[in-house]
């Protein structure tokens, strides 16, 4: 599992997100798989992806009030975001990253 | 085979007595039951509740899953019906904040995996086998798809079934459409036991009930069963005949009247109840305190109710028939209560009175007047619990006298608004008789079970040195009354001077 330094401050502007997933599950291949695609679109050198498989970390997604997998929280930049569901709908995904809707649709 | 039939009837005490009385011992065990009911109706008290009565009975801890309501709230609540929720979170309950945070944005499909695997660390962690979701259909909102949720439901389902866990599970209904007919209506069908709570109002009251729709593996009383929440959370006022009927007593109690014990063949048997009827101003508070004094002189413990007269009133006004209930006061013997009819629905009353008479523990108990019940908050509510009143007290052993209002302007229709008359063990009825311009009090007996009794119609006579029946005194196949009577009387003694009205009061019958 590919995991972040948290004292690692992330250069400004950039993007972090964990992912609340369960390893191997559809759902969550898709989810993590729809994230590293957006985010090599729209922010390729400026993006960072913490991963936590909530069966061997149950307590912490309980901790963190994830109620659902996959979750995918987008930590910085503030404000923080919750997308939860397998991101297919891609659409929706953008528009809660607050991605301007010029720089989409020129994609 | 005969493993699996063994599992399905196993249950769980849920400690509240009429709820375990209603699903025969309890909810089942390590199966899923869902709590139904419109906004209000006391879901998550319940929950809690038999979470609470888990961990303190049975040493078993739980898991409390909210998905709507503020979890410190949630734990607040619980302390204010005594719970100590502070103690039971050091170890044996847990509480999970599962409310969604604003602003969640959905996109795609998803499950419940995190929350499942986090509670199974969690139960297994601290040893929880009972596990609550309180409002689930706040998280099954979230699915927007009747598919998804069922499928998220069954899978909750299983997890509880393949990690020994009795869940419980709460979701709104509205209150005006049958349970199925809702949103999530094929959860009744899921689960193993559901249960639908309901609230309504009849003349301004509120009145709760609970009923068991289904029990797999069980049987269930069937019928709506009326609740409260009180002081101590839940209670629920169970009506079915498991309790086994006592011994009838051959005993006799006095009514606290010589003549009229001997009018019922002795007095009323123990652990029977007597009704007493009459119109307004009849005297039905005096003979239920009589009564009452008679107890207490017998040294047993006794609890006066009364509705919208404060016991300082009663006590006064008895104390001007010779009947002094203030030395019994004092000595702790008798308690009295005083109950507002139009503060709380009959149910309420119903709970308020087992409550007294669990403090006291009487034996004799007078209610003034039993038709206060049914003031407000509907007949039917109140006649059951009329019914229910009669059976706690002669389970308990209870003596119990009855006073109640008959309101028709025919008096010779002798009902009561209650139709208690048909449960009263003896029933007493005071009556005004208009003769030659006086109106006089007329005791007769209308119903004495087990005993023959008089069926004279007798003159009830209050005077300051206390309350007695007249002589019965015909003339001409007339009962006569009153001055009538005492006339009468002087003549067959050959004196024709009008006795003072003290003397003929203390000296009638001789």
């Amino acid at each position: 599992m590919k995991e972040a330094n948290d004292s690692e401050i992330p250069a400004r502007g950039a993007y972090v997100f964990r992912v609340y997933l369960v390893d191997g599950a559809p759902n969550s291949v898709c989810a993590l798989a729809n994230l590293y695609a957006i985010c090599r679109k729209h922010f390729p050198d400026s993006h960072r992806i913490e991963v936590i498989d909530v069966l061997k970390e149950p307590l912490r997604a309980l901790g963190d009030s994830v109620l659902v997998t996959p979750t995918v929280v987008k930590i910085s930049p503030a404000p923080e975001q919750q997308i939860i569901g397998n991101l297919s709908e891609e659409e929706e995904v953008l528009r809660a990253l607050g991605l301007p809707q010029k720089e989409r649709d020129s994609v | 085979m005969n493993e699996s039939k063994n599992a399905a009837t196993e249950k769980i005490s849920t400690g509240i007595e009429g709820f375990d009385d209603i699903t025969f011992g309890g909810l089942p065990k390590q199966r899923t039951t869902v709590l139904m009911g419109g906004p209000g109706c006391g879901k998550t008290v319940l929950a809690l509740q038999i979470l609470v009565n888990c961990a303190l009975r049975h040493h078993t801890p739980g898991i409390f899953v909210a998905f709507e309501e503020n979890v410190r709230r949630v734990s607040a609540n619980g302390e204010m019906f005594g719970w100590d929720m502070r103690e039971l979170e050091k170890k044996q309950l847990h509480f999970v904040d599962a409310c969604l945070r604003p602003g969640v944005v959905r996109s795609g499909s998803f499950d419940i995996t995190a929350l499942l695997a986090g509670l199974e660390a969690k139960a297994r962690e601290m040893g929880a086998k009972l596990v609550v979701f309180d409002a689930i259909d706040v998280l099954l909102s979230l699915l927007d798809d009747p598919a998804a949720e069922c499928r998220e439901l069954y899978r909750l389902h299983e997890w509880l079934a393949t990690n020994e866990l009795t869940g419980i599970v709460t979701t709104k209904v509205e209150d005006d459409q049958p349970a199925t007919a809702q949103r999530y209506g094929f959860m009744p069908f899921m689960a193993d036991c559901a249960v639908l709570l309901s609230q309504r109002v009849a003349d301004r009251v509120t009145m709760r009930t609970v009923r068991v729709l289904k029990y797999r593996g069980s049987p269930n009383v069937l019928n709506e069963v009326p609740f409260v929440v009180g002081p101590a959370g839940v209670e629920v006022g169970s009506s079915n005949g498991v309790h086994p009927e006592p011994q009838p007593f051959n005993e006799r109690v006095s009514t606290g009247i010589e003549r009229l014990d001997a009018m019922v063949g002795g007095g009323f048997y123990r652990a029977t109840n007597a009704l007493i009827t009459g119109s307004s101003g009849a005297g039905k508070s005096m003979l239920a305190g009589t009564f009452i004094e008679a107890a207490c002189l017998r040294n047993e413990r006794s609890l006066f109710i009364s509705f919208d007269e404060n016991s300082r009133d009663i006590t006064r006004d008895l104390a001007t028939v010779n009947v002094n209930l203030a030395p019994h006061l004092a000595s702790g013997l008798l308690r009295m209560e005083a109950m507002r009819s139009e503060a709380a629905s009959s149910e309420e009353h119903f709970m308020h009175i087992k409550r007294l008479i669990a403090a006291q523990a009487p034996r004799c108990v007078a209610i003034d007047p039993l038709s206060a019940l049914a003031r407000l908050g509907g007949g039917l509510a109140a006649r059951a619990v009329a019914e229910r009143l009669v059976y706690l007290c002669r389970n308990a052993g209870i003596t119990v006298l009855f006073t109640s209002l008959l309101e028709g302007v025919d008096p010779q229709l002798e009902t009561t608004a209650l139709h208690i008359s048909t449960i009263a063990d003896s029933w007493i009825q005071i009556s005004y008789a208009l003769l030659d311009g006086e109106r006089n009090r007329a005791l007769s007996v209308i119903k004495s079970r087990g005993s023959k009794h008089s069926t004279q119609l007798r003159e009830l006579i209050f005077s300051d040195s206390g309350i007695t029946l007249a002589e019965p005194y015909t003339a001409g196949g007339k009962v006569l009354m009153g001055t009538l009577r005492m006339e009468r009387e002087n003549a067959q003694r050959g004196d024709g001077s009008r006795p003072l009205l003290a003397e003929a009061m203390n000296g009638d019958g001789q």
